[in-house]
């Protein structure tokens, strides 16, 4: 057995082609899983997105040491010379913000429009993930050194990809402080160690046994030298005497009831992403999230399916992958029953129902 | 009954390179509808697959009244539906070590891995190992088992034992 993430795992090797070509934006779990069920149907399958390289966070978010690049790697190796999916790497489909405003959107060089692609498919799905951070919403927040998780994990990876614009947060010798407990934020806190940070505090609002990514994962990051500090709510973030850098965090503690300052060089604000879907009200993505549509997974632009974080909002790469899966049967389905004039016999509501034990649509 | 060559081949994770991603429930899930192998949390808030190993000296098959569990080709243990149809006991699932038999409520009383039959019949293997981020589940003949075993794994392991049979 190979040793790769085998997206394509539906066939041996593909049906002959169909005829019909889909367009896939993003190119992360959800967007992989879907190009490997269609190019195994035998469609073809064209791939963009904005990064240099496919996989999405499994490669640019993920540390390395988690999953290895290589296993992603090759799995898109397979996709493309066995499958014959085309990525178009560092483009960027219409986004619903100016470009330059979410991380990683300084890696594309092309912008294409959606309208574009639905002209030139037979169908799309988006799979375009969630990538903007949420705020605390605390003062201090823009100062210089405070960064969001994606903002602090994304250089790290990306950088291998040289490009002027990426440099890794500046961490060896100082004090980096985290806000928040999921595994994002244990990723931050033991890349900010391995990278040479003097101390690394986390600073979470509950406590150990209610954290996301599990009290093991949390003795594990203080075994490895970092300090934990529980029902801490961050109140603000205090400047240094130039006013533009991050000198502090001032909390409150709820053990004691008082306000603490912690010094701080860096501070990183691991508290989960939102999604950016291109076109969120045109495309109705409300209604499908609430399952208020005609076909699973479609939005309310025909022939244009969504899948993955962008729908659910920040999960995990099984929820993705269920989810991809899910949109790209539910595609195949439609032009089928499409090209036959018989999209009114889709049976909806057996599509969606979840027997019990199976992973939920949504979280 | 076809005879097994060899020791046959079984499922391995190495729950030290899991990363709790749920990947494997997902795919087994979007392929027969209800996933046979499945994520639990353990006390101290790790997400592991929970997973059939398709023992050499299974006692599932040793429990099963109606023989409804029965070793393929490949060395799998696979249900026969049409056999455990209508049985209420679940006696199979009482009686696996690694808690991999899961009850349903209704038609067949129990669901288990098969090791993808289906797929392992046109010469795939089980999807899985094939999508799994990490590399962390082999779809591994039995006799390489102890080749994958690192310390890691086995400190690893241990604490999913304790997890699936805690002391009392």
């Amino acid at each position: 057995m190979s040793n790769a993430m085998n997206f394509a795992f539906m066939r041996e090797e593909p049906a002959p082609p169909n005829g019909r070509r889909v367009a896939i934006i993003g190119a992360g779990p959800s967007g992989l899983a879907a190009a490997g069920y269609l190019g195994c149907l035998g469609y073809q399958v064209e791939v963009y997105d904005k990064l240099p390289k496919p996989g999405g966070l499994m490669l640019f978010g993920i540390p390395g040491h988690r999953i290895p690049a290589d296993r992603i790697q090759r799995g898109v190796f397979t996709l493309s010379r066995k499958f014959g999916v085309n990525f178009h790497n560092k483009t960027k489909i219409c986004c619903s913000a100016p470009l330059h405003e979410e991380e990683g959107d300084h890696f594309s060089c092309d912008i294409r429009g959606l309208g574009e692609l639905v002209e030139d498919h037979d169908a799309v799905i988006i799979c375009s993930g969630a990538w903007k951070s949420r705020k605390l919403g605390i003062p201090g927040e823009q100062l210089k050194g405070v960064y969001s998780g994606l903002e602090f994990l994304f250089p790290i990876r990306a950088v291998k990809y040289a490009t002027s614009n990426v440099s890794v947060p500046p961490v060896e010798g100082r004090t980096v402080v985290v806000i928040g407990a999921g595994h994002s934020a244990m990723d931050v806190a033991h890349s900010a160690k391995a990278l040479g940070a003097k101390r690394v505090v986390m600073v979470y609002r509950r406590t150990k046994k209610e954290a996301p990514a599990g009290s093991y994962e949390v003795d594990r990051l203080i075994d490895a030298g970092c300090e934990w500090l529980e029902r801490r709510t961050p109140l603000r973030i205090v400047a240094d005497e130039t006013g533009q850098h991050v000198a502090a965090m001032e909390m409150a503690d709820a053990n004691t009831g008082e306000t603490e300052v912690l010094p701080a060089d860096v501070i990183v604000t691991s508290i989960g992403e939102i999604p950016t879907p291109p076109f969120q009200k045109e495309l109705g993505l409300e209604n499908v999230r609430k399952g208020e549509v005609r076909w699973l997974h479609m939005t309310s632009i025909e022939n244009v399916f969504v899948a993955g974080d962008v729908l659910t909002g920040p999960s995990k790469i099984g929820k993705a992958v269920y989810s991809g899966l899910r949109a790209a049967r539910s595609l195949t389905n439609w032009l089928d029953l499409k090209a036959q004039h018989r999209e009114n016999e889709y049976n909806y509501d057996a599509d969606v129902i979840t027997r019990p034990g199976a992973p939920s649509e949504q979280r | 009954m076809s005879e097994c060559h060899g020791r046959g081949k079984t499922l391995h994770i190495d729950y030290s390179k899991c990363i709790g991603c749920e990947t494997c429930e997902a795919v087994c899930g979007f392929l027969y509808d209800t996933p046979r192998i499945a994520m639990a949390r353990t006390n101290d808030g790790q997400m592991i697959p929970i997973y059939c190993q398709h023992c050499e000296h299974a006692h599932c098959m040793k429990v099963c009244n109606r023989g409804a569990l029965m070793r393929d080709r490949d060395g799998a243990v696979v249900l026969q539906p049409m056999l455990c149809r209508g049985c209420e006991t679940r006696n199979c699932v009482i009686a696996c070590p690694y808690a991999a038999f899961f009850a349903t409520d209704r038609g067949v009383a129990v669901r288990k891995c098969d090791l993808c039959a289906g797929r392992r019949a046109v010469g795939l293997g089980p999807a899985c190992a094939e999508m799994c981020p990490c590399g962390a589940i082999r779809f591994a003949d039995r006799d390489e088992l102890d080749e994958l075993e690192t310390e890691a794994s086995r400190e690893a392991r241990d604490r999913v034992l304790a997890h699936i049979r805690p002391k009392k």
